[in-house]
């Protein structure tokens, strides 16, 4: 952030927008909960270590339309020119979790990312990947005791 | 200042045309949302019309008062006969069809005059904000495909009534990346709630880009290739204005900049140790720290190099914590009464007494006891 500009800083940014900014989301009900729609906040909770837009490094991990995962970081070098500064990693639905998991510990905890939040990004994508996981269908029910089972033969008969 | 970062130029396909300008010195006053918001509230003000009812209304009636005695309230009374209307209460603001409680005049002081000094921090701190990514993301924008923030694109493109077609606007701002924030307003506009429907201001929808260009190079017909575009505002670079820089006082606002309004802005704004060369007796105003990012200077190793060590243990015994049972908890019963330990290293709970049964006591106590 303060790279090229004397004036700001993530800190600064952060208090400028904690108390309003477009991706806030305030509820009274459940206690008053606040939440973040920013698509690089990793836990979608307010504040300022998950927030995406204000650390100068963040990652989102969000699930992609054919059912796989985007993993989208910030780069610090490229702060001003926003075209350049998001690198996205798609993952296809057939991609193994573990290869997710993987990467997405790489990107955070290695080269000094974002260390502090590589749990919560890898639960997040987990949560996705169990998310799409298609549903099975419930066993149809056994039958229980002999009247049961003579019960249904006769009616099948 | 040591040195002003630059910033490319784009063409109006959003290539860089290679061009660079020099970071005007605005971008780099301090961000101040407190006086951004107040000078917002006051200026906010000045485009209001006076309203008021009428001086009339609950006052058109002859109504007197009953005086005591007839066992009804002293409030003035409709006289007459003949009508529902006859001795029913007037004037009062309780009464049905009296004139409301202070009445609204329009006298009321509508405008407030905010001193010039602070609307121009307040112009030039929103200035400097719209040049920060972050910020625009904060608000709303969808500057995502951006190039570059602040955004530049050649005067080229405008000069000479060069853009004078909403269509040719319109494909300028999708090849510059703010197409994303066209569409935002597009979908953005909902019928507004309540009467103001009735009253011109039907719809609401988002702000879009707010392009700022030099009258003099570029010339005044773009305003009418960009002003049919929902949520797309024009603005001179000599007049701008803390309502579209900031709407809703809130730091940000999306800029498409023409490149010689760009390069205007250090004449329109001067530098802090140098005038502005349009505003009498302005210098930005200055930053308090020349570094914003506390949190590195905390951390920089000047820093840390002299700073002493924390006081106290690495770890520190917490006062109040949650009581325990000493009877269930054996460490805080040792705690308590140290002699446990060798209590029950010794079994002394399951011991028996030594002496089993009490002795007899021997006859002359008997007898001594049965003298009498």
């Amino acid at each position: 952030m303060a790279a090229q500009r004397p004036n700001v800083s993530s800190d600064l940014i952060w208090q400028v927008t904690r108390t309003q900014n477009a991706f806030h989301v305030k509820r009274n009900s459940a206690g008053g909960s606040q939440f973040s729609r920013d698509p690089l906040n990793v836990l979608g909770k307010h504040s300022f270590k998950y927030s995406g837009y204000a650390n100068e490094k963040a990652i989102g991990v969000q699930a992609t339309e054919n059912g796989g995962v985007a993993i989208i970081t910030k780069k610090p070098s490229s702060e001003q020119k926003p075209a350049q500064s998001f690198v996205t990693v798609t993952f296809g639905p057939n991609a193994s979790t573990r290869k997710i998991y993987k990467n997405i510990a790489d990107k955070t905890a290695k080269n000094g990312y974002r260390a502090d939040i590589r749990e919560q990004a890898i639960s997040r994508a987990s949560a996705i990947r169990r998310s799409q996981r298609s549903k099975k269908d419930t066993a149809p029910q056994k039958l229980r005791g002999a009247a049961a089972k003579k019960a249904a033969e006769k009616e099948s008969a | 200042m040591a040195s002003r970062p630059t910033v490319s130029v784009a063409t109006a396909e959003g290539k860089p045309s290679g061009a660079t300008l020099t970071l005007p010195a605005v971008f780099l006053s301090p961000i101040r949302p407190d006086i951004v918001q107040h000078v917002h509230t006051g200026i906010a003000k000045n485009k209001r019309q006076p309203y008021a009812v009428s001086e009339k209304a609950g006052e058109q009636t002859s109504a007197e008062s009953w005086g005591t005695g007839r066992a009804v309230a002293r409030i003035p009374r409709v006289s007459g006969g003949g009508t529902h209307r006859a001795g029913q209460a007037a004037f009062g603001n309780q009464c049905r069809s009296g004139r409301m409680f202070a009445p609204t005049k329009v006298w009321r002081k509508w405008h407030q005059k905010v001193n010039q000094g602070q609307r121009r921090f307040a112009t030039a701190s929103a200035l400097a904000a719209s040049s920060v990514p972050s910020l625009l993301f904060a608000r709303g924008h969808r500057v995502a495909n951006v190039p570059e923030v602040p955004l530049v694109v050649e005067s080229k493109t405008f000069e000479n009534a060069a853009l004078t077609k909403t269509k040719a606007a319109i494909a300028l701002l999708k090849a510059v990346g703010a197409g994303a924030d066209l569409v935002k307003v597009q979908k953005s506009r909902k019928m507004r709630a309540g009467k103001g429907k009735l009253r011109n201001r039907r719809f609401r929808q988002r702000r879009g880009p707010l392009v700022i260009y030099n009258p003099e190079t570029d010339g005044k017909e773009l305003v009418r290739a960009f002003r049919n575009i929902p949520g797309v505002e024009t603005s001179s670079v000599f007049s701008m204005n803390l309502l579209q820089l900031a709407p809703g006082g809130h730091l940000g606002r999306f800029i498409v900049w023409t490149s010689s309004a760009f390069s205007a802005l250090d004449q329109v704004y001067g530098t802090t140790t140098t005038a502005s060369a349009l505003k009498k007796d302005f210098l930005l105003p200055s930053n308090m720290v020349a570094n914003a990012d506390i949190a590195r200077l905390i951390n920089s190793s000047e820093i840390q190099s002299v700073l002493r060590e924390p006081k106290g243990e690495a770890r520190t015994k917490r006062a109040q914590v949650q009581k325990k049972n000493p009877l269930r908890n054996k460490q805080v019963m040792l705690r308590l009464n140290p002699y446990a330990a060798v209590y029950s290293k010794e079994k002394l709970g399951q011991k028996a007494a030594e002496h089993s049964k009490p002795v007899r006591p021997s006859e002359i106590f008997r007898q001594t006891l049965a003298e009498e």
